[in-house]
């Protein structure tokens, strides 16, 4: 099977601290570390699992600066055999929809059976996944947190409200935009690295994709962010403090006091 | 979250910007190793380090190893870890990649050291010591040795340890009493008890590989008379399998007061007179083989001391940011003014700023060491070899004995700057105190370091080491003096560099005259120096990159560049005036410690 995984470059959660930046329009970005989507990374490793048991192959796609090369050979080093790096100015501020139709467009000078999405990325609007399915005119299912490869289709679970699974049978090509947990992401050995050391990684700009460079970027945007904040604490809010027992234990008694728990 | 264990960005600096460790790649044997590919393996190293190894150091911690009747389990988490770093092939990074290493070059794999080490070194004890006994297989080995066991060392499948020391036998091994008694088939039969064993025995790998020092009967006493064997804990067969149990026996475990994680073991060899072992290398030179292995065990150990301190620091700053006690100086009558985080007291910036100043100091020293020996592995003309080799032997007393003395110091005030949490288990702080203070101790106490560098270093080749040393902190030295800012700080070390110059002759010729035992109380006084110049030398050397860099920084970087300015500014003006000041005790020489009468120690 030919997967494509969707993949962005993302300032990484657990080794920075966020802050809102002086225009409060988006966070400080200067110092920040960056490394592969957490929710991209489980799709990968879910791709190359599928890969690894029924053949095929795996690609890796990001829309970025040249920096964001750093994640397809990161993604290629655990095991993705191919990137493309879709890059050029024009793209730069792009809303979901701009991505989208760049992806659509990468989608469309290959051949590939399955597409993957993380199910969101830093921003948190999680619509890439399901407009790149639908300018695709694919069948799409979002939250997957299981799969199973039929003959021409998938046998896929999606994490639903309340903890609940359901299953669903898609068919093929489709998208997925898939939830972490979905397996155990492997880490990137010695070996992965020194394979990829020296691949050489496409890049695509507009003309290479075929994309009217007006259409996309941060013109095009129907959706723009006009303000960013955390918001204030309101009333009623109470900071339980002490060690982790005692935190654990005076909120078992409010939630009981409040009827949260019997 | 802010970062944890260690400073990437240092990291980065220290590689690229003073070491340019990319260069290498130019040389065939290390062509795979360019700065994409160099990058990628600290980000993953930091990624295993960060997720999955620092998670467990507390449980590990708590949990130690459990003794059972001769085996010893290891922490639960350190299974996974294990399996882990084995599937990433991080177990023998350095090595020789036809008997499973990576060949990547040593100052590389010291980045990927420092985060695995700095989340949990009594886990990776497990590992340093394999590679360290695996080199000894490299080095003295035959083709047969090495087939049997070297792949399987470097690749994690199988462990190895170090016996050394003996009850009777610690500083002093030429006094051991192992005995190794010749068999028709060319084996031996070995028979001892050896003890502080680490790694000794565990429930990690197939097969544990203890390289054993013995005296094989009839040879002469002393260190002359020492031989290596390798010792399996499970024979092994011609066929690379396993046979039956080779006769070592773990009597017990320590109970410690820090690495718990690691097992720290008594083993008795030939109990029932069936412990068979093998030559490694030549008859009665085991002690000399040992040696050229302990530069790079010493290394490893300033490595552990150092990941410790590291973290130590790392922790400090994030915790002095986040915790709000006390008004600022200045506001301190105002009882409304607001509590501020405390790393806007004075007294806990002066704390922060020591230790980032040793810590980058000391980063840039084991860097530096290690790029010595790639630097030695890539030059073709031999006296360029000869001097980077020198420069090794040199420094490896200060990477160990002053870097880990330090690295304590450094524990101790990253403990400091949390208050009494520092001293709470549930902070980190105390675990790194305990965990770090042990690499004073093993590999050679300090003292033994101190007594290397002036008894047997300073005078090595008619002083050429020294001058060599000299001649490279010079360098260095002219080069900063470009720099406006940097200038004052490079005219401190120069004015330092030249009285420790005095001092090191001085020395040299006291322990060369009657008052020897004067010379040597002064061993480590002068150790203390020498580490504080080349501290300073570090600092200068990065703060004269800083400054050039900071011409066109962009401004996330300035920040960065700046901080590499002050830690020479305050080292400069704070440390090495009082560097001035030991050096004049040392001149003096007094022999107080000696003419103290024993019976005057306690009344």
């Amino acid at each position: 099977m030919e997967i494509l995984v969707c993949a962005k470059r993302v300032p990484d959660t657990a080794e920075n601290e966020i802050e809102i930046n002086s225009a409060g329009n988006d966070i400080k970005r200067d110092d920040l570390v960056y490394s592969v989507n957490e929710w991209d990374n489980y799709a990968v490793e879910e791709a190359i699992q599928i890969v690894e048991k029924h053949g095929g192959s795996v690609t890796v796609v990001t829309v970025g600066d040249d920096e964001s090369e750093e994640i397809l050979r990161r993604e290629m080093a655990m095991g993705a055999e191919n990137g493309i790096l879709l890059t050029d100015e024009a793209f730069e501020g792009s809303d979901g929809k701009g991505i989208a139709a760049l992806l659509k467009a990468a989608v469309e000078k290959g051949n590939y059976d399955l597409i993957m999405t993380g199910a969101q990325a830093d921003e948190g609007y999680a619509q890439v996944g399901g407009m790149l399915a639908a300018m695709l005119d694919y069948p799409y299912a979002s939250l997957v947190n299981k799969i199973e490869v039929g003959d021409g289709k998938l046998t896929v679970g999606r994490e639903i409200e309340g903890g609940n699974i359901e299953i669903n049978e898609i068919e093929l090509p489709c998208v997925l935009s898939i939830q972490t947990g979905i397996n155990e992401p492997r880490y990137v050995g010695i070996r992965g690295i020194r394979k990829v050391a020296s691949v050489n990684i496409p890049a695509m700009g507009a003309s290479d994709l075929g994309i009217d460079p007006a259409s996309v970027g941060a013109d095009a945007a129907g959706v723009k962010r006009i303000d960013y904040f955390v918001p204030e604490m309101g009333e009623g809010a109470q900071m339980l403090e002490g060690s982790d027992d005692e935190i654990l234990e005076k909120l078992i008694e409010l939630l009981k006091s409040k009827g949260g728990i019997k | 979250m802010a970062q944890q264990i260690s400073d990437r960005h240092d990291i980065d600096f220290v590689l690229h910007e003073q070491l340019n460790v990319a260069e290498f790649s130019k040389h065939e044997k290390y062509a795979e190793f360019n700065r994409q590919t160099i990058d990628l393996i600290v980000n993953e190293a930091r990624n295993l380090a960060v997720k999955e190894i620092l998670p467990t150091r507390k449980e590990a911690d708590e949990q130690g190893c459990i003794y059972d009747k001769g085996t010893v389990k290891a922490p639960e988490a350190y299974k996974r870890l294990f399996k882990l770093l084995k599937e990433g092939e991080w177990t023998a990074m350095p090595e020789d990649p036809r008997w499973g290493g990576q060949g990547m070059p040593r100052s590389v794999s010291m980045a990927a050291a420092e985060y695995f080490n700095g989340a949990d070194y009594s886990f990776m004890m497990y590992m340093g010591l394999t590679e360290g006994a695996g080199r000894l297989v490299e080095n003295f080995g035959t083709d047969r040795q090495k087939k049997l066991f070297l792949k399987n060392m470097y690749t994690g499948r199988w462990t190895g340890t170090m016996l050394l020391t003996e009850p009777v036998a610690g500083s002093d091994v030429g006094r051991l009493e192992t005995k190794a008694v010749p068999q028709a088939d060319g084996t031996y039969k070995i028979k001892g008890q050896k003890i502080f064993t680490s790694s000794g025995e565990h429930d990690l790998a197939e097969n544990i590989v203890h390289p054993v020092l013995a005296r094989i009967e009839g040879a002469p006493a002393g260190t002359k008379g020492i031989s290596l064997f390798l010792v399996p804990k499970y024979r092994v067969k011609e066929d690379g399998s396993l046979g039956e149990l080779n006769d070592v026996n773990c009597l017990g475990i320590e109970k410690k007061m820090g690495i718990h994680g690691n097992s720290t073991c008594t083993l008795s060899l030939g109990d029932k007179d069936e412990c068979i072992g093998e030559l490694l290398g030549e008859e009665n030179k085991g002690m000399r083989e040992m040696f050229l292995m302990m530069n790079g065990a010493r290394l490893l150990v300033g490595m552990q001391g150092f990941a410790s301190a590291t973290a130590s620091y790392i922790n400090a700053v994030n915790y002095a940011k986040e915790r709000t006690q006390g008004r600022h100086l200045t506001r301190m009558k105002e009882k409304d003014a607001p509590a501020v985080p405390i790393i806007q007291h004075p007294d806990v910036r002066r704390m922060l700023l020591t230790m980032k100043a040793y810590v980058e100091g000391m980063r840039s020293l084991l860097y530096y060491t290690a790029w010595c020996e790639d630097k030695a592995d890539v030059v073709d003309d031999e006296k360029e070899k000869e001097k980077y080799y020198d420069l090794i032997d040199l420094l490896i007393p200060i990477a160990k004995g002053y870097v880990t003395d330090r690295a304590f110091d450094i524990c101790n005030l990253g403990m400091q700057v949390y208050g009494g949490y520092g001293y709470i288990k549930e902070y980190p702080q105390e675990q790194l105190v305990r965990d770090c203070r042990i690499t004073m101790i093993y590999e050679g106490t300090n003292g033994i370091q101190a007594m290397d560098l002036l008894g047997r270093k300073l005078g090595m080749k008619k002083g050429k080491l020294v001058m060599d040393l000299m001649g490279e902190i010079n360098a260095t030295i002219s080069k900063a003096k470009e720099g406006e800012r940097v200038k004052p700080y490079a005219e401190s070390l120069e004015k330092a560099l030249n009285r420790l110059g005095e001092a090191a002759m001085h020395l040299g010729n006291t322990a060369m005259s009657e008052k020897v035992m004067d010379a040597f109380a002064y061993a480590y006084p002068f150790m203390e120096v020498s580490g504080d110049v080349v501290m300073a030398w570090m600092l200068v050397w990065r703060a004269s990159i800083a400054e050039k860099a900071l011409e066109k920084a962009k401004k996330k970087d300035a920040a960065f560049y700046e901080g590499q300015i002050r830690s020479a500014q305050f080292f400069c003006n704070t440390v090495l005036p009082t560097t001035l000041g030991k050096i004049n005790a040392i001149m003096a020489t007094d022999g107080a410690a000696l003419e103290i009468d024993e019976a005057s120690f306690i009344g």
